[in-house]
C-alpha cells in the first residue's frame, strides 16, 4: 500500500474577523499518498487555501489533527518549522512572488541559501532547476524582464531546488494566459509523472483540474467529495 | 552548517534596491557623521589636547581675577618672586594693534610686550642664537618673532615691523632682531615692555603701573598647584586679586571666553545624532515596510525569524557604515583644512581624526543603523506568514 503523506483528522480552523465567528475548516479528514497530484477546488472563501496553508505550515488548526510526511506539524516550533518547510515543501504562488532585485537564478538559488551546500553547488542547483523548466536562458533576467508565464516557471524552479517531497501550489495558474498556464500544469504533471512529486493544488479552474490525478471539493469549510481522475 | 556569507549578496542588493533613497539616506548619515566626526576632533583639541611639554608643566599664569581685560599693579611682581618655588618670572602685556590690514585675518598674530632678558629662560623650548638674543635685549625697538611667524610674512632680521596701536593709543615701530624655533610653532612677536611704557608715556602723562599678565616658572611640575594657590592667597584680600593657573588651564580659560564651548559642542553633537537616528529610523522603518511581503515569501522558503532580522538589522548597518566611512574620510579632509588654514586657537592645529574618533563614530553610524531598523525589523520578522503575504505594501 502507498505511503500516506498527508493526513488530517477533524482538522478545524477557525477565525475572528471584525468581530464575526469564521469556521474557515470545519473537521476534515483528508488522506494524500505519496505520488498523488491533488486538486483542491471549491469556491471563493470555501477553505481550500486555508487547508494549503495548514498542510504547508504556514498556519495553526485551531483544532484537530495534521500530519505531513509522518510529522505531527502542531508539535513543532516556528524555528523548526521554517526548517521543515525549506527541506520538504515547495510552495508556488497564485503571484509568482519573486524578489524583484535578484535575477532568475538568485530566486531559485534563494531556499538554497539556508541548506549546507556551497555557492558553487547552489548555483549548480539552481541552473539545473531552471534548465528543467525551460529557462536556461533567462538565468540572468530580473523578474521584470520576464513575461508572467517565464515568472510562474522560476517560481516553480525555486519550488522544486531544495528536491522537496512535497510541492504546494495556490492557483498557480490565477495570473497566467491559457497558454502560460498550461506550460505551468504541464511543468506540475511531468514532476509528478516523472519526478514522483506529491502536488496538492488549490484551483477553481476545472481545466487546471483536469491535469490532477485526484479531486477534492470543498464548500463551507467542508470536505464535500473526492474524485479520483478516472472518475471513481 | 550554513554560512553568513549565504546572505551576504542578499543584504547588498536589499540595501541599494531603491538607489534614489539609499543615496540620500546614506549622504545625509555622511554630512551629519562628518559634523559629529569634526566635533569630536574640535571637542578632544580643544579640551584633550596632548600632554604638556616639561617647559610648559613648570609655566603658570596670573592674571586679574575679574577677568583677563582687568590690569593688575606691576607691584605684584615682587610679591610673586617671594613665593617659595618660584624660579622667574616675567610680565607680559597683550598689545593688540592692527598690523598691515585688520580686515585680512592672516594679519593676525599674538603680540606681547615682555622683559626681554626673562622671556628666553621661562620659554626655555625656544633657540634662538646667542647674537640675536643679546641684540634683542640691548635695542629698545627691537622684537623678536617666531619662525613659523617669520617665514608666514617673508620677514627676515632687520624688517621694520609696525602697529598701529587700538587697545593703547601708540603706534609702535620695531626692527626684527631675531627670529627663534618655536616647537609648537606658535605665531608670537615679542618686544620690549620698557618701549612700550616709554611710548604710553605722553600720553598717560605718567609712568605705566599696571600689566595684564605675568609669566611664571616654577621649580618643579609638582610645586605648581601648590604655588598657584599661595599667589592666589596672597593677593585676596587686595583690591587686584589674582587667578593663578598652568599655562594649559589658561590656555583652556582662553577657550572659554567664547562661551560655554563644552556644553554647546557636547548639545549640537547629542541633537546631530538624535536627528539623524529620527531620519533614519524614519526611512529604514519604511524600507521595512514596503518589504513585508518579500518577508511573508521568504518565510514560505523557510527563513526564521532569526535569519530575516538579521537581514535587516544587516541592511541598515551596511547602509549606515557606508554613510558612516564617507562622513569620516570627509571629516578628515575637513580637519586637514582646519589645521593648516590661519585660526586664532594654537590647539586647532592639532585638529585631527584620530583612529579613536574614528572608530567612535563608525561605531555611532552602526548603532544608529540597527537603534534605527530594530523596531519595524524585529515586527517584521515576527509577522505571521499569512498576513506578510496578504500585505499589499
Amino acid at each position: 500500500m502507498t505511503e500516506t503523506v498527508i493526513q488530517t483528522r477533524g482538522l478545524t480552523k477557525e477565525f475572528i474577523r471584525d468581530e464575526f465567528h469564521v469556521v474557515a475548516l470545519d473537521r476534515v479528514d483528508i488522506d494524500i499518498r505519496k505520488g498523488e497530484f491533488v486538486a483542491l477546488m471549491g469556491p471563493s472563501g470555501s477553505g481550500k487555501s486555508t487547508l494549503l496553508h495548514l498542510i504547508a505550515a504556514m498556519d495553526r488548526p485551531t483544532d484537530g489533527e495534521i500530519r505531513v510526511l509522518g510529522q505531527d506539524l502542531r508539535g513543532l516550533s516556528d524555528r523548526e518549522v521554517s526548517y521543515w518547510r525549506n527541506s520538504h515543501v515547495g510552495f508556488i504562488f497564485q503571484s509568482f512572488n519573486l524578489i524583484p532585485v535578484l535575477n532568475a537564478i538568485e530566486n531559485v538559488e534563494l531556499p538554497l541559501k539556508l541548506t549546507t551546500l556551497t555557492k558553487k553547488e547552489q548555483r549548480e542547483h539552481a541552473a539545473t532547476a531552471l534548465k528543467l523548466v525551460g529557462l536556461e536562458e533567462r538565468m540572468r533576467h530580473l523578474p521584470r524582464q520576464l513575461s508572467g508565464g517565464q515568472e510562474q516557471r522560476v517560481a516553480i524552479a525555486r519550488a522544486i531546488v531544495t528536491d522537496p517531497d512535497l510541492i504546494l501550489a495556490d492557483e498557480p495558474t490565477g495570473n497566467l494566459d491559457a497558454a502560460s498556464a498550461d506550460e505551468a500544469l504541464n511543468l506540475l504533471a511531468k514532476l509528478n509523472r516523472d519526478y514522483g512529486k506529491t502536488i496538492v493544488m488549490v484551483t477553481h479552474d476545472p481545466h487546471a483540474a483536469g491535469f490532477a490525478t485526484r479531486v477534492c471539493h470543498l464548500e463551507k469549510g467542508v470536505l464535500l467529495e473526492s474524485l479520483q481522475a478516472d472518475g471513481s | 552548517m550554513m554560512r553568513i556569507s549565504n546572505f551576504l549578496p542578499l543584504v547588498f542588493k536589499n540595501s541599494f534596491r531603491n538607489r534614489r533613497r539609499s543615496i540620500l539616506t546614506v549622504a545625509s548619515l555622511a554630512l551629519s557623521l562628518c559634523l559629529l566626526g569634526l566635533l569630536m576632533a574640535m571637542y578632544e583639541a580643544l579640551f584633550y589636547g596632548p600632554d604638556p611639554t616639561p617647559a610648559q608643566a613648570v609655566r603658570l599664569v596670573v592674571r586679574n581675577k575679574v577677568s583677563l581685560a582687568q590690569p593688575m599693579p606691576l607691584s605684584h611682581e615682587q610679591k610673586i618672586r617671594q613665593v617659595p618655588g618660584v624660579e622667574a618670572v616675567m610680565l607680559q602685556q597683550w598689545f593688540g594693534g592692527t598690523y598691515r590690514d585688520a580686515r585680512d585675518p592672516n594679519n593676525f598674530f599674538a603680540r606681547f610686550a615682555v622683559q626681554p632678558q626673562e622671556v628666553f629662560s621661562i620659554f626655555s623650548e625656544y633657540s634662538l642664537p646667542e647674537a640675536e638674543r643679546q641684540a634683542f635685549v640691548r635695542e629698545r625697538t627691537a622684537c623678536v618673532a617666531s619662525r613659523t611667524l617669520a617665514d608666514k610674512f617673508g620677514w627676515k632680521t632687520g624688517e621694520r615691523i609696525t602697529f598701529v596701536g587700538d587697545i593703547f593709543p601708540v603706534t609702535v615701530e620695531l626692527k626684527l632682531a631675531g627670529i627663534y624655533d618655536d616647537p609648537n610653532q606658535n605665531e608670537v612677536l615679542y618686544f620690549q615692555w620698557e618701549y612700550l611704557r616709554e611710548s604710553l608715556r605722553p600720553v598717560f602723562g605718567g609712568e605705566m603701573d599696571m600689566v595684564s599678565q605675568f609669566i611664571l616658572k616654577a621649580d618643579s611640575p609638582e610645586s605648581v598647584p601648590r604655588i598657584s594657590r599661595e599667589v592666589d592667597e596672597m593677593f585676596a584680600v587686595t583690591p587686584f586679586q589674582t587667578k593663578t593657573e598652568s599655562e594649559q588651564a589658561f590656555v583652556l580659560s582662553f577657550v572659554s571666553f567664547l562661551g560655554n564651548l563644552k556644553l554647546f559642542m557636547l548639545a549640537i553633537g547629542g541633537a546631530v545624532t538624535f536627528t539623524i537616528l529620527l531620519v533614519s529610523a524614519n526611512t529604514l522603518s519604511m524600507s521595512v515596510r514596503e518589504r513585508i511581503r518579500e518577508v511573508g515569501i521568504m518565510k514560505t522558503l523557510g527563513f526564521t525569524p532569526g535569519i530575516i532580522l538579521g537581514t535587516l538589522l544587516g541592511e541598515a548597518s551596511l547602509m549606515s557604515l557606508t554613510g558612516g566611512l564617507i562622513g569620516c574620510a570627509f571629516a578628515w579632509a575637513l580637519c586637514a583644512m582646519i589645521s593648516s588654514a590661519p585660526i586664532p586657537f594654537a590647539q586647532l592645529r592639532g585638529l585631527a581624526l584620530t583612529p579613536l574618533i574614528t572608530l567612535i563614530c563608525l561605531s555611532i553610524a552602526i548603532l544608529i543603523g540597527l537603534g534605527s531598523a530594530l523596531l519595524p525589523a524585529l515586527n517584521a520578522s515576527r509577522r505571521p506568514i499569512l498576513d506578510s503575504l496578504g500585505h499589499s505594501g
